[in-house]
């Protein structure tokens, strides 16, 4: 499982890069982390001629919080995000599914960018970004574009950055006070990609839920958003019964992939299962946290 | 128990000579080894099921500048003489002998079956290199499992045997088969299904192969369980006198059977070296491992239980069907070890038998860890099964039926007699240590809450080497050898055909020689893994505690005798009056007579002794066993499962085991838990799965799931042991056990914890998708 | 090819490799550090990890050029003249392994986060050591010798 022959540059800056993506287009990988490219390359399933290395261009590096918003340098490593006070504050949903990607060793490596712009569907980041409505920072020798997650994932490991462009940045929405959120996720070992996963955030107001977002990871082609049973949820008191029916709505029109690991309709079972699960510990942890 | 001169490191858990080279990243495995000039190999693997080959184009390959050589399977036909597999050979499989090529060459039978080899640079190269090899296939319609292959009209992988039962249907009959059932007062039929899973050692398969042609000796250094077996897999393919084959065997990163005797990748590279004139490694990857190197287990069983109303399981009737996949390796010899073993430890007085073994488009069948394992995963599972349609619980149904301890001893309706066995004695240890009936409480209270917990007992014997045989010992497996030396420097080598791959018989083997012979335990070398210089060995079937122990005990009393001979002359006294003590001789109550056993050596090379004097202070040994043995012992596990996910917690794994006694209670007890974990992996993780075309869907870690650190609870070890059975060698295997008795357990406690659900389960792999469709099934019907 | 410059347990090696050399083989095959061993080259058995800048990564998932300029640490650079460290010496006095294929990996995995958790509890201990395969010993003897570690580190 050797990797197959590439050309190779490491730019160090975004304007490098940018310069090459123009050049190379879609003949390009870019190298952000490599824990999801170099397997593909190994397995040769990956055919670029150039891997465009951004591992040297430091300033896509780095977390900073602004105007109810959390910037993420494409390139910041997903220990670094894991550790940063600015996420925990204020981006409770994308800390929470931090810890849950991979192992250690693949968060030292893995980048914020690099996981969302591979867009695995069965990946914790997509579905984080979806259910928060992140917005991507994409760049090329025209200037910058802000794409947002609704428009970002297009298909399976597809999304609609063009080859010439770059992902430079991703920002995520800051959560207002009353906010819990959790990553559920049903996986066959620890540290594994979740068989189906669930991404979920609840705001309170006066007892009642303001805020829902809910979307899964590993029910589909892309993340899915469950955007039905997050309007049901607006306007209500947390109880089982309104999470039992939260879950029905969430999951009736999923279709998910079978394989090895389950079929369609186990797949849609659990993911009902992780939805009243994660409701009851995102009330928990929006308790918790005031 | 075992008349050790001195009991000083036998019975401990002395620290691993290993460790120290292991620790520091000093271990030597094949793909370490580099030769001047060596070459690197890579396959060309079939994408297809089955297939006619057409044509094979290596021009492009050739072209790639760095490599060096590009065979096809027609070219491998030209260097190699046409045979057997190296271990079907040396155990005798009979029945039908398929007949194929090296490589492929007219047709492929699965999927990564080699097609060519590309000898190159690298293996990045080589890797390039095979990628451009172009193959033109015709498409054969697959027989992608069992039941197409009984069909006597799917088409035969083999053209010689001209349809796909390789093992053709045989049934044996042990006790009065017919009035057991007929008198019966009930008779209960089973399927029971067994899954395809597999070794995967964390090293995979590889050699590495060099031909001198001044001398013409090939030498390999191989990952190997017996370097002899090799040596005579690679000097008769190549048609090479076995005196001019050298195989070397340094570290070996595991193999629970997979890498004996040679493969069909290891001989072509053997055949490449030789015809480049450069050494040549292999080194398999992953993805080769998992798809090519061999599975294991997938069996089948259609069984018949004739019991009493009270609970008493009176004869079985087992019809067995085993996917032996594409090139017959040892598959069809496993139906008749698990015909011998079936009745295990027992009462069963008749015992009807009949197998079928066929051939698919799969990877091969290989041994894997007790490749037998499925009798008593369909045994414990009968019981249990058994148990809950009687009302019993499963360790009563167990202890109703296990069989006596009696004298003569008590013998299994297929022959062996079941001596020493202590099956009541580890069921009994092993529900008292979890408390079954406070656990029974504990169950309903969860039970009431909506958590489902379960416990789950089963037990097992294995033939460890199993007891003496009234034929006496016979084939490769059945007498051990060794050479021991005491050396100019004072060190007491063994020099072993065993060919450790974990089993720690580096720092075992010179813990006995050490206690015998009576030196420090640092004065004990043991050599293994030179074909040139050691005696013939396997390592494997759980039984070198038994034969290599032995034979080292005997074997140091023999070199000690002979030592103390000449000592008597150097010191000028009685051999009867001298003993060796912590590395010193002296004459027994005279400390200051001691010379050092160093000395002693020395003075033996010196060449100072006339031709009278036996300087030559080594001996070879052999050992038959002695009295033999079984080890076994009762395992239990307790789960939670999450009904909703179909997730699976083992809380809680205790295991009372019986192997007589214990050279070092720390490897034991390593062994019994390696084992256990890959039982626990085969229910909750592991499968080796192909869809219904022959395409292999488990080909990387991401869907061969392993079980990790985080998958494996404590495991809590008892140790009983028996009433000696020999005068001195009383140490028997347990390689295998674990991995023989674990899925049982496992099985039988998830069961136990669905069976509010009405679940009853015939099958051995249970992902959560699987429970949860368990459960909807049980709930629905 | 490209050229590269890094520290490798403490000496600095200047070097010129396809690009599509991944660190383990570099590793193992440049620099005759064969201690890292190759186990899956798909990132997922923990096998080839060392550590890379002071944190533990899977060396098969690096291109060897992306060390340009970095501290890498083998399990040779643990106990460079020959006596066990803290560690290896616990995991010895554990009966920690067997086969030893997959030791190196856990060794470096267990440096990295003792270094960083030296409380760690046995759970967390499992967790942090689920991304390394074993296949011989069910793991236990291997978190002994962990914890062993962790303890005698505390004096």
């Amino acid at each position: 499982m050797k990797l197959p022959y590439v050309e190779y540059e490491a730019p160090a800056t975004v304007a490098e890069a940018v310069d090459l993506l123009a050049a190379h287009q879609d003949e390009a990988s870019v190298l952000a982390g490599g824990q999801s490219l170099i397997p593909l390359l190994a397995l040769r399933l990956a055919r670029p001629s150039v891997l465009i290395d951004i591992n040297g261009v430091g300033e896509l590096s780095g977390v900073s919080a602004a105007d109810g918003w959390v910037a993420v340098g494409a390139m910041t490593r997903e220990y670094v995000a894991e550790e940063s006070a600015a996420v925990a504050e204020a981006v409770p949903l994308l800390a929470a599914a931090l810890p849950l990607i991979g192992h250690e060793a693949i968060r030292s490596r893995g980048t914020i960018g690099g996981s969302l712009a591979h867009a695995d569907p069965a990946a914790e980041l997509p579905a984080v970004a979806l259910a928060l409505g992140a917005e991507f920072v994409v760049r090329s020798q025209s200037g910058d574009r802000v794409i947002p997650a609704a428009e970002w994932f297009e298909g399976y490991l597809a999304t609609s950055r063009q080859p010439d462009e770059i992902l430079v940045e991703v920002r995520f929405p800051a959560a207002g006070p009353g906010t819990g959120a959790t990553f559920q996720e049903i996986a066959r070992r620890h540290g594994d990609f979740a068989i189906v996963g669930l991404a979920a955030s609840l705001t309170f107001a006066d007892g009642a839920i303001s805020d829902a977002r809910l979307a899964f990871s590993g029910a589909g082609d892309v993340p899915v958003r469950a955007a039905g049973a997050e309007e049901f949820l607006v306007g209500e008191r947390p109880s089982a019964e309104l999470f039992e029916e939260a879950a029905r709505r969430a999951t009736a029109d999923l279709d998910p992939p079978a394989d090895l690991h389950g079929s369609s309709e186990y797949r849609k079972k659990i993911a009902a299962t992780l939805v009243r699960r994660g409701l009851q510990a995102a009330t928990d942890n929006a308790y918790g946290r005031q | 128990m075992t008349q050790i001169a001195a009991q000083r490191y036998t019975g401990t858990s002395v620290k691993r000579s290993e460790d120290p080279r292991i620790l520091a990243g000093r271990g030597r495995y094949v793909a370490d080894i580099k030769l001047p000039g060596m070459l690197h190999a890579a396959f060309v693997r079939s994408p297809l099921a089955h297939g006619r080959v057409l044509a094979v184009d290596v021009s492009a390959a050739r072209a790639v500048p760095g490599v060096v050589a590009v065979l096809t399977g027609a070219d491998l036909e030209e260097m190699t003489i046409p045979g057997q597999d190296p271990l079907l050979a040396m155990m005798g499989g009979g029945g039908p002998v398929a007949e194929y090529t090296l490589l492929a060459t007219d047709k492929v039978r699965f999927v990564g079956d080699p097609v060519a080899l590309v000898v190159a640079e690298s293996r990045y190269l080589a890797e390039d290199g095979c990628e451009l090899v172009e193959v033109d296939y015709e498409d054969l319609p697959p027989v992608a499992n069992a039941a197409v292959a009984l069909d006597a009209g799917s088409p035969p992988l083999f053209a010689n045997l001209g349809d796909n039962i390789i093992g053709p249907h045989k049934r044996s009959e042990f006790g009065d088969v017919a009035g057991t059932f007929a008198g019966a007062d009930r008779v209960v039929e089973f399927h029971i299904d067994v899954h395809r899973h597999q070794n995967v050692p964390m090293e995979g398969r590889g050699c590495v192969a060099s031909y001198d042609a001044d001398s013409g000796t090939m030498t390999v250094h191989a990952a190997t369980q017996s370097v002899h077996v090799t040596r005579m897999g690679v000097a008769t393919r190549l048609g090479i006198d076995r005196g001019k084959v050298r195989v070397l065997a340094g570290d070996i990163g595991g193999s629970f059977g997979l890498k004996i005797g040679a493969s069909r990748e290891e001989l072509a590279v053997a055949a490449a070296a030789r015809a480049v004139g450069r050494p040549v490694k292999w080194v398999e990857d992953r993805s080769e491992n998992l798809t090519a190197s061999g599975h294991a287990r997938e069996e089948s069983f259609d069984v018949r239980a004739a019991v009493s109303d009270d609970g008493d399981l009176l004869g079985l009737d087992v019809r067995m069907v085993i996917d032996t996949g594409a090139y017959p390796v040892m598959g069809t010899m496993v139906p008749g070890i698990i015909e011998a073993m079936l009745p295990g430890p027992y009462k069963l007085a008749a015992l009807g038998f009949e197998s079928t073994a066929v051939a698919t488009n799969k990877a091969s069948y290989v041994a894997y860890r007790g490749p037998w394992a499925s009798e008593t995963f369909v045994r414990e599972r009968v019981l249990d099964l058994l148990a809950k349609d009687f009302g019993l619980d499963p360790l009563e149904i167990r202890l109703r039926n296990v069989a006596p301890r009696t004298d003569p001893p008590f013998a299994m309706v297929t022959g062996r007699p079941l001596v020493g066995v202590t099956t009541r004695e580890s069921l009994e240890r092993v529900a008292q240590l979890v408390d079954l009936p406070a656990f029974r409480r504990r169950q309903a209270e969860e039970r009431a809450r909506g958590r489902y917990l379960g416990i789950g007992l089963a037990t097992f014997i294995e033939a460890a080497p199993g007891p003496r045989s009234a034929e006496g010992s016979g084939g490769p497996m059945g007498m051990e050898y060794m050479r021991l030396r005491l050396a100019d420097d004072g060190v007491v080598t063994l020099f072993t055909g065993q060919m450790p791959h974990g089993q720690s018989h580096q720092t075992t083997l010179a813990q006995i020689a050490a206690d015998e012979f009576g030196v420090p335990f640092e004065q004990v070398r043991v050599v293994f893994g030179d074909s040139n210089v050691v005696p013939f060995g396997l390592t494997g079937g759980s039984r070198s505690a038994t034969m290599t122990g032995g034979v080292t005990l005997h074997g140091a009393r023999q070199l000690k005798a002979k030592v103390l001979d000449f000592a008597a002359l150097l010191m000028e006294a009685s051999p009867l009056d001298l003993e060796i003590t912590d590395g010193q001789v002296l004459v027994r109550g005279d400390p200051d007579s001691a010379i050092p056993v160093r000395e002693v050596a020395r003075q033996a090379a010196s060449g100072r002794f006339d031709a009278d004097a036996d300087t030559n202070l080594e001996v070879e040994a052999s050992f038959d066993g002695g009295e033999g043995g079984w080890s076994g012992g009762s395992h239990c596990a307790i789960v939670e499962v999450d009904v909703e996910t179909g997730l699976v917690k083992v809380e809680r794994y205790v295991a009372a085991e019986d192997c007589g006694a214990l050279i070092n209670p720390a490897v034991v007890e390593g062994q019994i838990r390696g084992g256990i974990a890959q039982g626990i992996g085969a229910v909750l993780l592991e499968r080796s799965a192909y869809d219904q075309d022959g395409n292999y869907q488990s080909a990387t870690f991401m869907d061969y799931l392993l079980p990790t650190a985080c998958d494996i609870p404590r495991i809590e070890i008892e140790h009983l042991e028996t009433v000696p059975l020999d005068a001195d060698v009383n140490f028997r295997g347990v390689g295998e056990g674990g991995m023989i008795v674990a899925p049982p357990t496992l099985v039988n406690a998830i069961e136990d914890a669905l069976a509010p659900f009405g679940v009853r389960i015939y099958e051995q792999h249970l992902p959560p998708a699987r429970i949860v469709e368990l459960i909807a099934e049980a709930q629905a019907g | 090819m490209v050229d590269f410059s890094l520290r490798v347990n403490g000496a600095t090696h200047t070097s010129s490799v396809e690009a599509r050399t991944t660190l383990s083989d570099f590793l193992r095959d440049d620099l005759d550090l064969t201690g890292t061993h190759v186990g899956c080259e798909h990132g997922v058995c923990g096998a080839c990890t060392v550590i890379v800048d002071g944190r533990a990564v899977r060396s098969c998932l690096m291109l060897a050029v992306q060390a340009a300029g970095s501290e890498v640490t083998t399990v040779e650079g643990l106990a460079p003249d020959g006596a066990l460290g803290t560690l290896q010496q616990a995991m010895a006095d554990s009966h920690s392994f067997q086969c030893g294929f997959c030791t190196p990996g856990f060794i470096m995995q267990a440096t990295a986060f003792l270094s960083a958790r030296p409380d760690a509890s046995e759970q967390e201990i499992r967790e942090a050591l689920s991304g390394n395969i074993c296949r011989c010993t069910g793991y236990q003897s291997i978190i002994d010798g962990v914890l062993l570690a962790a303890q005698r580190a505390k004096g």
